[in-house]
């Protein structure tokens, strides 16, 4: 007997969206999360529900979006990927680097896309064509190009953005955040892909029902890898958002945010298994983790502690996903 | 001795062929994977000596063996949790709590029985943790245990403020850095848990189980077996581990900050990996573990004496890691698992 | 009888699969607008036949034939340029994906932008499709969220949505209501005068007769009769379907004075399928428990021994509530040799040794310290007593033959010293001189004063071995047979659903 779990809708429109939402166990669970969080950092933390705050939050959260989009894909064909931190920390260093050296934004770019790819196909190529583990296989290459930033940099930061770069994160367009541009694109193309292309009904039969697929004579090992590939490349644009930010290039700039990536994908209701998966639950996600940063932040919680309050988030969101199985 | 050495006992009968060649395709895959690696060490070594003056030195020797040891105390509990399938991300992260925790006690109340008590417990405690995460709420062990890494990783900056603890009584240091008849401390612990840990994967009733859940746990489950409690008990030891380890470490650097130890994990889990331990599970002993520490650290050290920079050493950790998987992977094949 | 060729025409089909002959020179012709009745018992090779006709396997032997033309069925593409579609049994859904996403799986209708995909078209497409078949659901909804019955129904608007003019169906009627089967059999009539071919196989003697047009009985494998539904009756497929050729030199002395109750099920239901089971076993007795595929046997079997929980009734095992799980059942004294004996009963890549012991380890080595020596010991003991055929106790179980390795699964009980023994299919792929040792051994182990439940879907391994029968149909015991009751005949027509 299948299991009757209310599930993510696979995506027709925001016009079955509400209708789903009331249906859907797991997203309103992440809305309720959200809306809690900003309550109780609303009583708690000084200034939180300020606008200028508040936009500072979804500032900071495009970087996090543009990660976790891929991240969810990916978790979605039952694998994961704990390089991107890593990769998008090389690029951002890379980037950094030929910034200064160049002066321009295409170059710096293309060298962080070029960077992100490589890690893609590597990621893919061990994973599905290797078929190594890709919690392994992504965590050698984490090691790989955490290395490598080291290597580059000898340890010291690049400084000496130029404009142009920096430009990108304070710039607007049409008096929107060129940031929250990017993001909001970034999101439209995955929402694209994902529900209106064969290649996302592709990416929920990898983790749903492969069988399925070499059925229907879809050549599953490419799909798997492009998915990677994905990965890496959204790293490397992540890298531009990120170097304008700080306007440096940091051998350990973004370390670590892959958990952050995870962790949005896992409490937007993504499952680790059979192939479901919520992009608007992502969004959520990334704005959860970005408010309960935010809002630590403000109460003076250190960055370390932040981490380990997102972790708890993680484990509670999958356990009450857990329980609810079983309750079925 | 004889408990490791039964490890290798070769098939009744077959061994008696009187070529070479007969004999070594007679001996048990643990018994050749294990020569095998021992052979790779001994190159090692042969190469190591030749490129550097710096090797063969008996300080560099002894520094090597701490270092392994240190690496071998971490590993031999990841072993067993491996040789059930599973995975431990956290024993890094462990290590920087139960040593931070260690710390703060010894200095708070200048016992050394406490912190180390402290440490121990604090080890088992997150071991537990990650076990119930595990089997009772049924979260993949990759998962929960990085979940784990993180949220520890948390809670240790948070009490240590961002603080160094250094200064600890020199009995407690004597731990890490001491000496007996000339060889270091840690290197005792390394024999000592080397035997307690191989009598227990192969003399206990525990130890079978914990290979049967490996090998295949619906079977195990259906013969009896209790799974949930071995996979409990693994993660546990798991975790104690990393306790020990985390006091040798603090006595070692006789420091505490929130971020030590948490390079460790690739290390350890590299250490399993090429000691011959299989990522799917039964595949492992906890010797072959002591000889994949052994040629890891004689890499670093090799890297080291090089002069090669630092920076590389994650990178070439991560790059041994995918190969011995991809090995693994392909000698499994020919299995025909 | 017209001249209009088959659409489509195998001949001499064979195929193994190591060791097992499951398609011995098999020919059929489905001709257009028939439907063309498979029928045979578990086993008889109709699913093989299905997976060669769909491209999931290929022939050893034997030709395919297109409108009288030769082709080749080399892999699904082969079969889906054929118009061949298949609605299997297992499903083939991608449970997140909607039902129109599923329908059209890799064959997606392009939309504006390249590489998009029209839903709009899409769900048009599938709504239509579904209509024919009587489905309200929309077309947009996650096929997580549907029943079994209604999965069912999307896996035959997938292959309907394939524009299939050969159509394979699986048992499609086993998960539906009687509704759901009335708009199948509505949607057949329709595809059969759209010229359609069909292969249909079924259990369901009421179906056979009232929609095939013709009808094929496989044994063994091989085709043993073909007949057209008015010059046959129920029975005399029956016969065709039994009385297989097997070699079963064994005669047991069968048991006059059966022992205490060993197990006693009550009013047991569960999730698995099963509802109501009611049964007994005794000792010194071996009771068979016969059905189809899918009556829920092997579910009484995992209930038994507390591998799946129970919902509702009760589980005594000698005097004792049995409501744990397998620990529990084994310290009752309870035993499970499992049907898959590779994935649930042994652990391949450990030696024999090792297996043997791994019931009994806490029996033997109760203060913890496990000893290779007495460990050796009592694998010895167990590999000659059982005869084993293995060097010694350290060679891998997975190289031994499938005869020796269910005798390691016995002896791993043995070592447990069990005395109720649940056997699911004791000598599956086991050759025939194997057989007559297990069977012997199983009647060593009742005249011991053990008891034995035996899920066998051999019928005459049920007939010859068992002191008396249940026999189950859908998840509920349909019936009862004692010795003079038995007969392979009388086991099948209670197996299979007279409606």
């Amino acid at each position: 007997m299948r299991d009757l779990t209310l599930d993510t809708p696979s995506g027709d429109g925001m016009r079955d969206l509400m209708h789903r939402l009331r249906r859907s166990g797991s997203a309103s669970g992440a809305l309720v999360m959200l809306a809690g969080l900003c309550v109780l950092f609303g009583l708690l933390a000084p200034n939180f529900l300020a606008t200028s705050n508040l936009v500072n939050v979804a500032l900071q959260s495009t970087i996090l979006l543009l990660i976790a989009l891929p991240m969810t894909l990916i978790i979605m064909t039952e694998g994961l990927d704990l390089s991107v931190g890593a990769v998008l920390t090389l690029a951002n260093v890379v980037l950094a680097t030929i910034a200064v050296k160049t002066g321009g934004v295409g170059l710096s770019l293309l060298s962080a896309l070029a960077i992100g790819a490589v890690f893609g196909l590597l990621n893919g190529t061990l994973v599905a064509r290797l078929g190594i583990p890709p919690f392994v296989a992504t965590l050698g290459t984490l090691g790989v190009a955490q290395g490598m930033a080291l290597v580059v940099t000898d340890g010291q930061s690049v400084v000496g953005i130029p404009e142009s770069v920096q430009m990108l994160y304070s710039g607007a367009l049409l008096g929107v955040p060129l940031p929250i541009c990017i993001a909001v694109i970034a999101y439209l193309a995955f929402h694209v892909v994902l529900y209106h292309t064969r290649f996302g009904a592709c990416v929920f039969a990898l983790g749903g029902n492969r069988e399925a697929l070499s059925l229907a004579g879809v050549r599953m090992r490419w799909y798997l890898v492009a998915v990677y590939l994905i990965s890496g490349l959204m790293a490397g644009l992540a890298a531009l958002l990120l170097t304008a930010r700080i306007s440096a290039g940091h051998p350990t700039a973004a370390l670590g945010i892959e958990f952050d990536a995870i962790a949005a994908v896992a409490v937007g209701g993504t499952s680790f298994e059979r192939g479901k998966g919520w992009l608007l639950g992502t969004l959520i996600g990334v704005l959860a983790v970005g408010v309960l940063r935010n809002g630590l932040n403000l109460m003076g919680v250190s960055s370390a502690v932040q981490v380990a309050a997102i972790g708890f988030l993680v484990i509670l969101a999958l356990t009450i996903d857990a329980l609810r199985e079983r309750n079925v | 001795m004889s408990a490791i050495m039964n490890q290798f006992r070769p098939q009744t009968g077959a061994a008696a062929a009187a070529s070479g060649a007969g004999a070594w395709q007679a001996l048990p895959d643990p018994v050749r994977s294990v020569v095998l690696r021992l052979l790779a060490l001994a190159l090692l070594c042969l190469v190591l000596s030749v490129a550097s003056d710096a090797f063969l030195t008996s300080a560099n020797i002894l520094n090597v063996l701490r270092q392994a040891a240190l690496l071998f105390l971490l590993a031999s509990g990841l072993t067993l949790v491996i040789l059930t399938a599973g995975l431990d991300l956290s024993v890094g992260a462990n290590v920087a709590m139960s040593a931070c925790l260690a710390a703060t006690v010894m200095k708070a109340t200048g016992s050394i029985t406490l912190a180390v008590f402290v440490g121990l417990a604090c080890g088992l405690a997150i071991g537990v943790a990650n076990g119930i995460l595990i089997t009772l709420i049924r979260i993949p062990p990759f998962i929960a245990t990085y979940g784990m890494l993180w949220i520890l990783h948390g809670i240790t900056y948070w009490f240590m403020r961002g603080e160094t603890i250094h200064g600890f009584p020199a009995a407690f240091r004597a731990l890490g850095s001491g000496h007996w008849l000339g060889v270091p401390i840690p290197v005792y612990l390394m024999v000592v848990f080397l035997v307690v840990g191989a009598v227990f994967a192969q003399r206990t009733r525990w130890g079978q189980e914990i290979y049967a859940v490996g090998a295949n746990p619906e079977a195990a489950r259906l013969s009896g077996v209790p799974v949930k409690s071995r996979l409990v008990l693994v993660y546990a030891v798991s975790g104690a581990m990393a306790g020990l380890a985390s006091l040798i470490f603090l006595a070692r650097l006789n420091s505490a900050e929130g971020d030590i130890g948490e390079a460790m994990t690739l290390p350890a889990i590299a250490a399993v990996l090429i000691g011959g331990t299989s990522l799917f599970g039964v595949v492992g002993s906890v010797f072959g573990t002591l000889v994949g520490a052994l040629i890891l650290t004689l890499v670093l050290n090799g890297m080291n004496l090089l002069a090669i920079n630092a920076n590389w050493q994650p990178v070439v950790t991560g790059v041994i890691v995918v190969m011995a998987v991809y090995l693994d992977n392909l000698t499994r094949k020919g299995d025909g698992r | 009888m017209t001249t209009i060729p088959p659409l489509l025409e195998l001949r001499g089909i064979s195929k193994s699969f190591t060791g097992v002959q499951a398609l011995d020179d098999v020919s059929l012709q489905l001709f257009p607008g028939e439907v063309h009745m498979l029928l045979g018992e578990n086993g008889a090779g109709k699913s093989t036949l299905m997976k060669v006709l769909c491209g999931a396997h290929t022939a050893d032997a034997g030709e395919f034939f297109h409108k009288g033309q030769p082709v080749t069925i080399a892999g699904p593409a082969d079969a889906q340029r054929l118009g061949i579609a298949v609605i299997f049994q297992e499903f083939t859904l991608v449970p997140y994906l909607s039902v129109a996403q599923n329908i059209f799986l890799g064959r997606e209708p392009r939309g504006r932008l390249p590489g998009t995909v029209d839903h709009g078209l899409m769900r048009k497409q599938a709504r239509a499709i579904m209509d024919q078949l009587g489905m309200t659901l929309d077309p947009g909804t996650a096929v997580a969220t549907l029943g079994v019955a209604q999965q069912q129904m999307v896996e035959i608007a997938k292959a309907l949505s394939q524009d299939a003019r050969i159509l394979v169906l699986d048992e499609p009627t086993a998960a539906l209501s009687d509704n759901e089967t009335d708009k199948l059999f509505r949607m057949i009539g329709k595809l059969k005068s759209q010229g359609v071919a069909m292969a249909y196989i079924s259990h369901r003697m009421a179906e056979v007769f009232s929609m095939g047009e013709r009808i094929t009985v496989l044994r063994d494998g091989k085709k043993v009769g073909s007949r057209m539904p008015h010059e046959t009756t129920p029975d005399e497929l029956v016969s065709l379907m039994v009385g297989r050729k097997v070699d079963m030199s064994y005669a047991r002395e069968f048991c006059k004075s059966p022992g205490p109750v060993a197990l006693r099920m009550r009013g047991v239901s569960a999730r698995s399928g099963i509802r109501g089971i009611d049964l007994e076993v005794r000792a010194g007795e071996i009771v068979g428990l016969a059905g189809l595929v899918g009556s829920g046997r092997t579910e009484v079997a995992r209930a038994i021994f507390g591998a799946d929980p129970v919902e509702s009734g009760s589980i005594e095992i000698f005097g004792q509530r049995q409501s744990g799980g397998p620990a529990q059942a084994r310290r009752l004294g309870a035993a499970l040799i499992p049907e898959s004996r590779k994935t649930q009963g042994l652990a391949l890549i450990r030696s024999v040794g090792q297996n043997l012991m791994l019931a009994s380890l806490p029996r033997l080595f109760p203060r913890g310290w496990y000893s290779p020596a007495s460990a050796a010991t009592l694998a010895n003991e167990l590999i000659e007593r059982l005869r084993i055929a293995t060097p010694g106790p350290d060679r891998r179980v997975g190289v031994l033959s499938g005869g020796n390795q269910q005798k390691v699964v016995i002896g791993k009980w043995l070592a447990a010293q069990s005395k109720l023994f649940v056997f699911d299919e004791p000598t599956r792929g086991i050759d025939v001189g194997a057989k007559a040792e297990i069977f012997a051994l199983i009647d060593s182990l009742v005249k011991k004063g053990a008891a034995v439940l035996m899920i066998s879907s051999e019928l005459p391994e049920i007939v010859n071995v068992c002191d008396r029968t249940y026999v189950m149909r859908e998840g509920c015991v349909a019936g009862h047979l004692t010795r003079t009751e038995m007969s392979e005949e009388a086991i099948l027509t209670l197996g299979m659903h007279h409606a």
